[in-house]
């Protein structure tokens, strides 16, 4: 009964949009019940599609003829429906904290407005059926993650921002848009030879029609456009080397970098490559043996920006921004998992991906909002600056703690060991384990441990950087006079709601395998897996990530509590390893300095403007065309007297003539 | 008399309002001379309808002069809000849409 209000889940918050934009000044809170309710409806629809499709492994589908062959539709499989649920739950209790968060902003209307378009927009890019209608929204979320980094737009620095997510996204968007077109090409193709059989009610660009085809695509095509498609996905989910813009989105309100790096935005480009998974296990191999190229591709940026970012996280000062690194070197996680896991283990590499990318909804999502409480208190982002908070805000401490773990994936593995006893651990133990021994075996398969050496490190560094963010946050001395205070009720009571998923939520994995992993058997696309003997490593390997964790807790405890380790030297201007990180390895230079300024502006518009001004406007304009078309004009303009009884003088002889004409040519009584 | 009298007579009409739109230079005198134009237009419609033993002209005929009302009254506002402004409703200092 659900299903048939499907759309609802999308129209909603739409909905909402429209009134709280021009009703929300009349209103409580600035209209923030209207998006609240609205989320929360959409919330109790997934739910209850989740609840009617999950026993029988149905799917919803709804489709409507559009134009030119195309349609609009909703799919809820397995895969959208987790994801709709997370995206409504956990946008559900940010606008909760918002309320209490942006209490003090005078342009609260315009905030809640566009959150609740932006959690539409991501809604509709999960419900999309095919990949035109995906990437419409996928251009919306875009759009509304510029209006939203750019909220305080009267600051230079988050106009700026805003501005660079826009541009720096558009790239990866535009290579996401020419893949559409290249399989459309190569689609419409294979229709109209009549290798490809339609059937009635099923469009070209839908995510099934794709799958079909998939076998009769030419391999070579299919890596391009499967690259192309993950072009969209690095832009969008700040993968290196466009991540850049991801850091500097901290420049808007917390709630909205907590939207945007947990909830919205950045999940979307994961989830693009996981929808579109078969065909990029499709794909010929070609470079090394027997892993499909563009997984292998999707592996090794993966894996590099999930270290990447690590080592950016581990010396920034602004609390978000350490969050922001976090969020990358994260997705990098997601993004490897897919890559290995889909080499070795097939369909089950989208459940062990999309299983981290929820429980990274979660504790991330919290780690923001616990950030936001800090800063709301503190009122500064620099951790240098806080310090000894934990007796004051004891409720943000230790939801944040608990976060803290859940990144850093603490958690006991009985049963890799072979003691019979269930696994315990946090969300991000089960999610993030997981990945960890996907890339092993993958390494077992291939003989290429690369990727393996860069989750392992890539976890001793998550561990490091979150608990010296903590420990300098909530332990030791306040290191300023500042007035602080824990936060009221609306906003601690998310934290805590969402500190109980990220202890708990982890416990769901074998289900979740299980069900996420039909995804595509309820589709009919077959996924070939490596075969091989079952997979046994040895206990130090299995205990490896959680040790590394631990070793990241000791010597973050070490420096920036027990401050046994004198750090001064190795942080220090003079110290060139600290400065290359410090500087984000000269990104943001390289991106504004060079490809800005030097390249874009000396180079191109400055050699366009010459070209412009002077040898097409001096020359040819200016001495030929627009010097006559002006002198004519001058003589031409006496014509306009104003007199509107001259225009009607004209107008009657004209018409006058015009029936005498009449008259002559045609003849008649 | 025969339909062509009529018709002779319109245009006689029509004729002066036209004369007088090109010549006149009071605004008041002109939009006399567009509510000629169109009472030789229901002239017209009027004759006709009599002449063909049918009513949709005379229906048509007295919906426009509902419509000449409306016409002339926002003329006649036109004119005063000029007034006001220019302190003339001669036309031929109203020129300001000009080089």
């Amino acid at each position: 009964m659900f299903s048939e209000f499907a759309a609802l889940i999308v129209l909603l918050p739409v909905i909402a949009f429209v009134l709280t934009l021009f009703l929300g000044k009349k209103l409580y809170s600035g209209g923030a019940l209207l998006p609240i309710a609205a989320i929360a409806g959409s919330f109790i629809i997934s739910v209850g599609i989740f609840l009617e499709i999950f026993p029988n492994d149905g799917m919803v589908q709804q489709s409507f003829p559009w134009f030119a062959g195309m349609n609009i539709g909703i799919l809820i499989d397995p895969l959208a429906v987790v994801m709709l649920m997370m995206v409504t739950f956990v946008s559900l209790l940010i606008h909760i904290y918002a309320v209490g968060y942006m209490s003090h902003d005078p342009a609260r209307p315009r905030y809640f407005a566009e959150t609740s378009l932006f959690t539409a927009a991501m809604l509709s890019v999960v419900l999309s059926d095919n990949i035109l209608q995906f990437f419409i929204s996928w251009e919306l979320v875009g759009l509304c993650s510029f209006l939203l980094i750019g909220f305080w737009y009267h600051k230079p620095s988050a106009a700026a921002a805003a501005k660079k997510a826009f541009l720096v996204t558009r790239v990866g968007d535009v290579l996401f848009l020419a893949g559409i077109v290249l399989l459309y090409v190569n689609m419409k193709l294979l229709v109209d030879n009549g290798t490809l059989v339609m059937e009635s009610q099923s469009f070209i660009l839908q995510f099934k029609t794709m799958f079909e085809a998939i076998p009769l695509i030419d391999g070579t095509q299919l890596t391009y456009v499967t690259l192309l498609f993950f072009g969209g996905a690095i832009g969008k989910s700040g993968q290196f080397p466009l991540h850049g813009w991801l850091p500097d989105a901290m420049e808007g309100p917390t709630t909205v970098s907590a939207l945007i790096h947990a909830a919205t935005m950045v999940t979307a480009g994961v989830y693009l490559v996981a929808r579109t998974f078969p065909m990029f296990v499709a794909t010929p191999s070609t470079i090394s043996t027997g892993v499909p190229d563009s997984l292998l591709i999707v592996t090794y940026v993966g894996g590099f920006t999930a270290l990447f970012a690590a080592t950016m996280g581990l010396v920034m000062n602004d609390i978000k921004r350490v969050l922001a690194y976090s969020t990358v070197s994260q997705l990098g996680y997601m993004m490897l998992a897919l890559g290995t896991a889909g080499t070795v283990l097939g369909a089950k590499a989208v459940g062990i991906s999309m299983f981290h990318l929820i429980s990274h909804a979660f504790f991330k999502a919290l780690l923001f909002l616990c950030a936001g409480s800090v800063i709301h208190a503190v009122g500064t982002n620099d951790i240098r600056e806080m310090g000894g908070l934990f007796s004051k805000m004891k409720i943000t401490a230790t939801t944040m703690l608990i976060a803290a773990l859940a990144l850093a994936g603490f958690g006991l593995p009985f049963e890799g060991l072979g003691i019979p006893i269930m696994n315990i651990g946090t969300a991000g133990f089960f999610s993030k384990d997981a990945i960890i021994e996907g890339a092993l075996e993958y390494g077992e398969v291939t003989h290429d441990m690369v990727p393996y050496g860069f989750a392992i490190i890539a976890a001793l560094l998550t561990s490091i950087y979150i608990f010296r963010l903590w420990f300098m946050t909530f332990t030791g001395k306040p290191r300023s006079e500042r007035h602080s205070h824990e936060s009221p009720g609306v906003m601690t009571g998310p934290l805590m709601i969402l500190a109980i998923f990220a202890l708990l939520f982890g416990f769901s994995q074998a289900g979740f395998y299980g069900y996420v992993e039909k995804n595509f058997e309820l589709m009919d696309v077959k996924i070939a897996v490596h075969e091989g003997e079952a997979f046994h490593p040895s206990a130090f390997v299995i205990l490896l990530p959680v040790i590394v964790g631990v070793l990241g807790l000791l010597i973050s405890y070490l420096i920036y509590n027990r401050r046994r380790i004198n750090m001064s030297k190795l942080v220090s201007s003079g110290n060139p390893l600290y400065k290359l990180l410090y500087n984000r390895y000269y990104e943001p230079k390289l991106g504004a300095d060079i490809i800005g300024v030097k390249l874009t502006h000396d180079v191109v518009a400055q050699s366009g403007e010459f070209i412009d001004r002077k040898i097409i406007d001096g020359l040819v304009i200016d001495n030929i065309i627009s010097n006559t078309l002006l002198r004519l004009g001058e003589i031409v303009r006496k014509l306009q007297t104003g007199v509107v009884q001259n225009y009607a003088s004209v107008t009657i002889f004209g018409i006058a003539l015009l029936l005498i004409l009449l008259k002559l040519t045609f003849g008649g009584p | 008399m025969s339909l062509y009298s009529y018709l002779l007579i319109s245009i006689i009409i029509f004729t002066i309002g036209v004369y007088g739109i090109i010549t006149q230079r009071s605004g008041i005198k002109i939009l006399m001379c567009i509510e000629l134009l169109l009472n030789s237009a229901n002239l017209n419609l009027v004759a006709f309808s009599s002449y063909n033993g049918n009513a949709t002209g005379q229906v048509f005929a007295i919906f426009s002069i509902a419509i000449a009302a409306a016409e002339a009254a926002i003329g006649f506002a036109i004119l005063v809000a000029l007034f006001r402004l220019k302190d003339t409703i001669n036309l031929d200092n109203i020129n300001i849409l000009r080089w």
